[in-house]
């Protein structure tokens, strides 16, 4: 028990914790920059797993990071793209056209990993690279901020430096407030002369883009290979995550958060007298009651207004 | 005398001419998988090589609907002698398709049909006993845990460690028998257990191990499927020991990341290419157990850790756990250690077993 609750009052649960974060946070602003141009990015598991792919592909052959990065930002591209035709162009149900991109990635990954490499379950024969942890000069020898700030992963701190650019482009900024308002009401903002189609074209390119980052985490950060359906159900546990944190970044980094370190705790938790089973689910009864109190706290407020 | 000779040269021409025996594998899924796949088929070419009979593999894909017609085809085609599917997903098929085809012979490996809905006397099943090799998993991490000369080890904490991919029958067999093989060597030693409840998600599988590192285990035996090799990262991450499962994985590994091969202790394996080829050597031996479900062992090599170069560089740091490791193998097959197994097992009996290594 004592070393059950020192394990989680420790430097490791909160590192953990944040390398459970981070790629359902890069998702969920992903997530959170198509909601508010009203076109719901449901693709971005598919996104994911697709750029966790063609990442360690693409460094695996060239030895590039720099290359890998770049393929997986263009694979997030052009899953993006095609949902937008297929949505924006064709009209067809975003909702419907994502689901057939998530099964597309599933298959095609394991295709192409087959036609690539001649293996089908993961590319552990592929010598493929992995972006670096990064340690803080000065910082990391203070001892407790030294410990909470320094020696994460790269793509950590692109998502902290991301969630403060993407709040302040969607609130601060001419391509925000045209993305906040064809989400509002896509013909009020026809009516002042906004393209819709460019605007969420745009935004759901954004989506796409922190979507594959979110999947060369998985595949280039946390281990160094690519394997079948590896992402398994984060782009939806970033969608989750949006809905609760709500329209502002900071709120999305919250409710991401709370996804991340309340699976770091069900880790810890299993060693406990607890059935497994109750340890596993953790993560959906912390956020059900988080949602419930979230609820609770607005018809609260509401209630006093009326007053 | 000569007529005798005579006779015998034509029935030993006309048995290689004409009467070759042939064998056919119906994979399930495809060939590439590093694993149960790929297993049975270098048992197809083993017999190919060494019995002499013609085999032939047929990939029917990872679509369950073209499982069906598929076996149908082959059974109906009358080509094949013996006929060999895998794993849990073809036993209903078979039990359904092996009755409409008497005189055909089949194999099926990884899971048994069951024999009391009658008319399978047909079919011959194949089981690995997994506990067996666990056992020895168990046993394995156990002394090296606790032994002092390898240096990946934490002995003095003397907490080894176990990840499941799920809480189900076939899991806890492995489980049990770690257990028990671990409390051979130290009836005191600790076992953290842990199941992820994903078979895909390495990533998870990283993180439920580094925890269990960080609670002090050393070594960490993955039975998850692809989430297990989230183990090997781990162990490479915070310099400790995994044991790998099903394939060789230190050889899956080694051109990629010499760092994951030296914290891999071993892995434990199910031998489905010799359990094949010595299924096909009992057929035309006319010994082939028909109408039974065998579960091979130690003792049948149907199950084993792997030996390789990397397992022997890291045992030389201690030869001794290898000569009691071979010391408990032989107790195994010679029956002097009994090895439970979690079927047929009530959840208490197991929680009894769980609760008793709980640290």
């Amino acid at each position: 028990m004592n070393s059950v609750l020192s394990s989680i009052l420790s430097w490791d649960f909160v590192a953990s914790g944040i390398r459970v974060t981070t790629p359902i946070l890069l998702a969920a602003l992903g997530a959170l920059v198509a909601e508010l141009a009203g076109t719901p990015n449901i693709a971005l598991e598919g996104t994911m797993l697709f750029s966790a792919f063609v990442g360690v592909i693409i460094s695996g052959f060239t030895q590039s990071l720099w290359l890998a990065v770049i393929g997986a930002l263009l694979t997030g591209i052009v899953m993006s793209s095609i949902l937008a035709y297929f949505s924006l162009k064709l009209k067809t149900d975003i909702i419907m056209a994502a689901i057939a991109l998530n099964i597309f990635a599933s298959g095609g990954t394991i295709y192409a990993l087959y036609l690539l490499t001649g293996d089908k379950g993961s590319s552990a024969s592929l010598k493929s690279l992995v972006l670096p942890n990064i340690d803080i000069p000065i910082i990391k020898n203070i001892p407790i901020l030294g410990n909470i700030l320094s020696g994460h992963h790269i793509l950590t701190y692109v998502a902290i430096i991301l969630v403060f650019l993407i709040q302040y482009m969607l609130y601060k900024t001419p391509l925000g407030l045209r993305i906040r308002s064809v989400g509002e009401s896509p013909d009020a903002a026809r009516s002042v002369g906004i393209s819709v189609f460019k605007t969420q074209y745009t935004a759901l390119i954004i989506s796409g883009m922190l979507a594959s980052l979110g999947g060369i985490f998985l595949s280039m950060g946390y281990v160094s290979w690519f394997a079948r359906d590896m992402t398994s159900g984060r782009g939806f546990i970033a969608l989750a995550a949006q809905a609760l944190g709500g329209t502002s970044a900071y709120g999305v980094a919250l409710g991401s958060l709370l996804f991340g370190f309340s699976e770091a705790l069900s880790f810890s938790l299993q060693f406990l007298n607890i059935p497994y089973e109750v340890t596993q689910s953790m993560p959906f009864i912390i956020t059900v009651g988080a949602l419930a109190f979230y609820a609770w706290n607005k018809s609260r407020n509401k209630r006093n207004r009326d007053i | 005398m000569k007529k005798i000779l005579v006779v015998l040269l034509i029935a030993v021409l006309s048995l290689t001419l004409f009467g070759k025996v042939k064998v056919a594998l119906l994979i399930n899924g495809t060939l590439g998988d590093k694993s149960f796949f790929d297993s049975a088929a270098r048992g197809m070419k083993w017999a190919e090589e060494k019995l002499g009979v013609e085999t032939k593999v047929i990939e029917m894909g990872y679509n369950p609907s073209e499982w069906e017609p598929t076996l149908e085809d082959i059974s109906d085609s009358e080509e094949y002698d013996i006929i060999i599917v895998g794993t849990w997903q073809m036993v209903e098929l078979l039990e359904r398709i092996a009755p409409l085809y008497p005189d055909q012979k089949y194999v099926i490996f990884d899971d048994a049909v069951d024999y009391s809905k009658g008319n399978l006397q047909n079919v011959y099943s194949i089981t690995y006993k997994q506990n067996e090799g666990s056992f020895l998993a168990g046993a394995m991490a156990a002394l090296v845990s606790e032994s002092k000369k390898f240096k990946y080890s934490v002995p003095d904490k003397k907490i080894i460690g176990f990840l499941g991919g799920m809480d189900i029958p076939v899991i806890n067999d492995f489980l049990v028998g770690y257990i028990e093989g671990a409390k051979y060597i130290d009836p005191e030693i600790k076992v953290l257990i842990s199941y992820v409840g994903a078979w895909n998600d390495p990533a998870k599988g990283k993180e439920f191990t580094l925890s269990m590192y960080r609670q002090g285990a050393d070594v960490v035996f993955a039975v998850a499927g692809e989430t297990g090799n989230g183990v090997l990262a781990a162990a490479k991450e915070m310099d400790r020991w995994a044991i790998g499962v099903d394939s060789d994985m230190q050889l899956l590994y080694e051109e990629k990341d010499m760092d994951i091969v030296k914290h891999t202790l071993t892995s434990m394996m199910k031998n489905v290419d010799y359990s094949l080829y010595r299924a096909i050597k009992l057929y035309l031996e006319g010994k082939m157990p028909l109408g039974k479900a065998e579960a091979l062992g130690l003792k049948e090599k149907g199950i084993g850790l792997a030996d390789n170069k990397y397992f022997r560089e890291i045992m030389k740091s201690d030869p001794w756990v290898l000569i009691k490791l071979k010391d408990i193998e032989l107790g195994i097959i010679r029956g002097e250690i009994k090895v439970p197994t979690a079927y047929g097992m009530s959840n208490e009996e197991l929680n009894k077993i769980r609760n008793s290594v709980r640290p």
